[in-house]
């Protein structure tokens, strides 16, 4: 056998892929053969094999268990051989990498390509809804293109690219040399391109790629054509992916700290990763089963949702919403990290109420779990769960609140700068406070009946995860784009992408309220002729949205390539990860720093938030300065 | 990603290794990480007794449907041969600590070997037992749940197989077990689990 094919990497990863498709031949011929099954040939049945087994042979070929392997069979190890940490060219970024700095790339990048992807669909949606009647698509056909635009942007954009960025920053920011599993880590991340790859593919399986939208309501999806599984069998592994993620944040948070971290002096993302790892862990595993019984029902003729056979259909809802109503915040509270940390810095005060920042983030775990049937109050479900799910529902508004009121608070008297990041960031407070207003809305069940399963609820959605999440990303990405490449990105086009975004994007939503209260159905190809004027008016804004993010890619890749070489700390900022270089070396500390006060003493005479084999760490742009006091005004 | 080639130049080379990671709690992150890993193991087992329970009450089936009753001893029997796997297990590691090699080796083959028979039991039961997932919504949530328990059988005794023949070949040493102390914590809540399944699905 050649070397290549024996070396874990792509060679070995595409022959294993084979092997696979082999295997899924062999095991469905066999089975069909000793059940006594007619023809012994099936399709769907090596499809659905193939749909499992493939993606695991692949990542055996790219060497993700190899070193797993070797342990369990007690072969010697060599745990002291970085040979597969930190990257030696950007050929190391297309093999598993245990570096959390090389796998926060990898996960960032590979987002913002499904983010592409996604939007791309979007746009295809909104030429189609550009004017009453068909234009290009069919009915079934539109219903995938919003089908896998919503499944891409959540489970392979906004989920990912968060634990992408908290991957980076994380271990640097609570003063770790890596995460507390590195090969985990890599294992999570090459989950996540299996599970696009397999969501793309849907539109070349027969029948049409999934149409039953993200949600993939039983029975609609029990009886889909083959597509759908594209969607059931992905789903499976980009959750498996954020599951190993989170658990990986939560070991590393909890026993990797540097030396006088104590968790109320932990920077405000790492607590919003702590808490939204903690949903993944409890949360995540709802929607594998909810997937788990579909595939169940389809391939084996099982009966969870034949009502004829005893099954219950609004069982599915119950156990999907409980993982996805929590998914909403597993999207949200990172991005609440995010802002914290740059309105800090941007404001050059420390965080108002701090401790109620965090105990807030704690608060809407909590109370996550308990308002999933608010999604349902038009299912038919029992009646009597509707009011005391709108009370949990307008509830869970007051830690949200608690935290809107700590930011603007901070801001107050601050000394603003308002930059790319920081634009983002106010842009998401307003943004996400009317998304947040009309979920109370939402919350309450006369309103939701009448706007249910119109453009209301897509003017909602995208104010939170559009305004909302969205921004956020963009603004801890231009934040953190220093640190990540070690250049800086360019301003000017930053703050051109914001307000092309800005503007663009309330002109494609802000309507969508409008035209939902009027009674414009969601998800549906075709519209009556009284929404036309408005919709060409979002076709045409969604546009803009899409040409902005065009500016977006240009800067980023233009500053990546040739950019102006990054300061170790551009923005005067305290916390850990600003105090080494950038981009931060191979095993991120030389030693590891001690902590001695809070992440956020902008301003504070004498405030000293990490110390670097003695010497205090200063909020100014050189590396190792002389200590000053925290945010003396050294710019 | 061409872009990241500037990226690579930066890094500095001159370091080795990593520095140390502070510990900032005394629990082991290898035990802390499988005890999350069961957290999430539990939701799993958490959404098919959901499923159980809806169809069970919400659905207001008749319970048992005719021709589902279940083999209520023999299963009584299986669990009390799982549940002494547990035993064996844990004096297998016992053993190793006290570096009792005879014991380390004689532990893993029994307790291989009742988890195998655990298993072999459950599929002889699905042969005989009458219905199939495919005939009614309690066939399905039966073999959905002991089929879900079953699959984390099979993987545990995978890990214990390959423990089992370590064990034979000399590895593990009364320092360094962890490779054994990781596979028992997930088999004990195999084990514990399949309580809460037999007791749901067998007893009440």
């Amino acid at each position: 056998m050649p070397v290549t094919l024996r070396q874990p990497g792509w060679s070995r990863a595409s022959a294993s892929m084979v092997l696979g498709l082999a295997f899924s031949y062999a095991l469905s011929i066999g089975a069909r053969a000793i059940l006594g099954y007619d023809p012994l040939l099936d399709g769907e049945s090596v499809m659905r094999i193939a749909l499992i087994s493939v993606p695991f042979f692949f990542l055996v070929g790219l060497g993700c268990f190899s070193y797993w392997f070797r342990w369990a069979s007690g072969a010697p190890t060599v745990p002291e051989d970085h040979s597969g940490h930190g990257a030696k060219s950007w050929k190391s970024y297309f093999y598993p990498n245990t570096d959390h700095k090389v796998i926060g790339i990898q996960y960032v990048v590979t987002s913002f390509f499904f983010m592409f992807v996604g939007g791309l669909l979007a746009m295809l949606i909104r030429a189609e809804l550009a004017a009453p009647g068909r234009q290009f698509v069919d009915s079934n056909a539109y219903n995938g293109l919003f089908s896998v635009h919503a499944s891409l942007l959540i489970f392979l954009f906004i989920i990912p690219v968060f634990a992408g960025l908290a991957n980076y920053v994380l271990p640097l920011m609570i003063g770790a040399p890596d995460m507390a599993f590195p090969r985990l880590n890599a294992l999570s991340y090459w989950l996540l391109p299996v599970a696009g790859t397999m969501m793309m593919l849907s539109f070349f399986a027969p029948g049409g790629s999934f149409a039953t939208g993200w949600t993939a309501y039983a029975t609609l999806s029990n009886t889909a054509p083959l597509g759908q599984e594209f969607f059931t069998i992905g789903v499976q592994f980009a959750g498996a992916s954020s599951i190993a993620t989170a658990l990986n944040f939560l070991v590393t948070i909890i026993t990797m700290r540097a030396p006088g971290m104590s968790f109320f002096r932990m920077p405000l993302l790492v607590w919003a990763n702590f808490s939204t790892s903690l949903l993944v862990v409890i949360a995540t595993p709802f929607v594998a089963a909810s997937q788990f019984f579909v595939l169940l029902d389809r391939s084996l003729g099982f009966n969870f949702f034949d009502h004829g056979q005893g099954g219950d259909v609004l069982m599915y809802q119950h156990v999907f919403w409980f993982y996805s109503h929590p998914a909403v915040y597993i999207m949200m509270l990172p991005g609440f990290g995010i802002v914290s940390e740059i309105l800090a810095v941007k404001s050059r005060k420390p965080v108002f109420g701090y401790r109620m920042m965090a105990f807030s983030l704690l608060a809407i775990v909590a109370l996550g779990f308990t308002v999933w049937a608010h999604h349902m109050f038009v299912s038919g479900m029992q009646t009597w769960i509707r009011v005391p799910m709108m009370v949990t529902t307008a509830i869970i508004a007051v830690p949200t609140g608690i935290k809107i009121f700590s930011w603007l608070a901070t801001m107050w008297k601050g000394v603003l700068k308002l930059d790319t990041p920081m634009l983002f960031t106010m842009g998401f407070l307003t943004m996400f406070v009317l998304g947040g207003i009309s979920g109370v809305m939402l919350a309450m069940i006369p309103l939701t009946i009448h706007v249910s399963d119109t453009y209301f609820i897509v003017a909602h959605i995208h104010y939170v995860l559009f305004g909302g999440s969205l921004f956020t990303i963009f603004a801890g990405v231009y934040f953190w784009f220093p640190k990540m490449t070690g250049r800086m990105y360019d301003e000017k086009l930053g703050k051109l992408h914001f307000w092309l975004t800005f503007i663009f994007f309330n002109a494609t939503f802000a309507p969508m309220h409008v035209i939902g209260v009027q009674g414009m159905p969601r998800r549906v190809a075709d519209y009556a002729e009284q929404f036309a004027s408005w919709n060409l008016v979002i076709s045409l804004a969604a546009f803009g949205t899409g040409i902005s993010s065009l500016v977006f890619a240009y800067n980023m890749v233009a500053s990546w390539r040739g950019g102006p070489r990054a300061e170790s700390n551009p923005w005067r900022s305290l916390t850990l990860e600003w105090q080494v270089s950038s981009p931060p070396p191979i095993f991120n500390f030389d030693e590891i720093p001690t902590v001695v006060g809070g992440p956020y003493e902008y301003g504070v005479p004498g405030a000293v938030h990490g110390v670097f084999g003695g010497s205090p760490t200063t909020a100014g742009p050189g590396r190792r300065g002389p200590a000053t006091t925290a945010g003396a005004p050294s710019a | 990603m061409d872009a990241a080639v500037p990226l690579a130049g930066a890094h500095d080379t001159h370091h080795h290794g990593p520095p140390e990671a502070n510990r900032s709690s005394r629990v082991d992150p290898q035990l802390l990480g499988m005890l999350l890993f069961i957290i999430s193991e539990i939701m799993v087992f958490a959404a098919f007794f959901t499923a159980y329970f809806f169809i069970r009450i919400v659905g207001e089936n008749e319970w048992p449907a005719r021709g589902t009753e279940l083999p209520v001893l023999v299963a009584g029997v299986n669990t009390a041969i799982l549940l002494s796997s547990s035993l064996t297990l844990h004096w297998a590691q016992t053993s190793v600590k006290n570096g009792n090699r005879f014991g380390l080796k004689a532990g893993m083959f029994t307790t291989f070997l009742l988890g195998a028979t655990f298993l072999l039991v459950q599929v002889n039961e699905y042969v005989h037992i009458g219905f199939s997932p495919a005939d009614h919504a309690q066939g399905s949530v039966f073999y959905g749940l002991t089929g879900l328990h079953g699959a984390h059988v099979f993987i545990g005794l995978l890990l214990l197989g390959v423990v089992t023949v370590r064990s034979f070949r000399g590895h593990f040493s009364k320092e360094e077990h962890r490779g054994l102390e990781i596979p028992g914590i997930y088999w004990h809540f195999v084990d514990v689990m399949w309580i809460v399944v037999y007791t749901t699905i067998y007893i009440i």
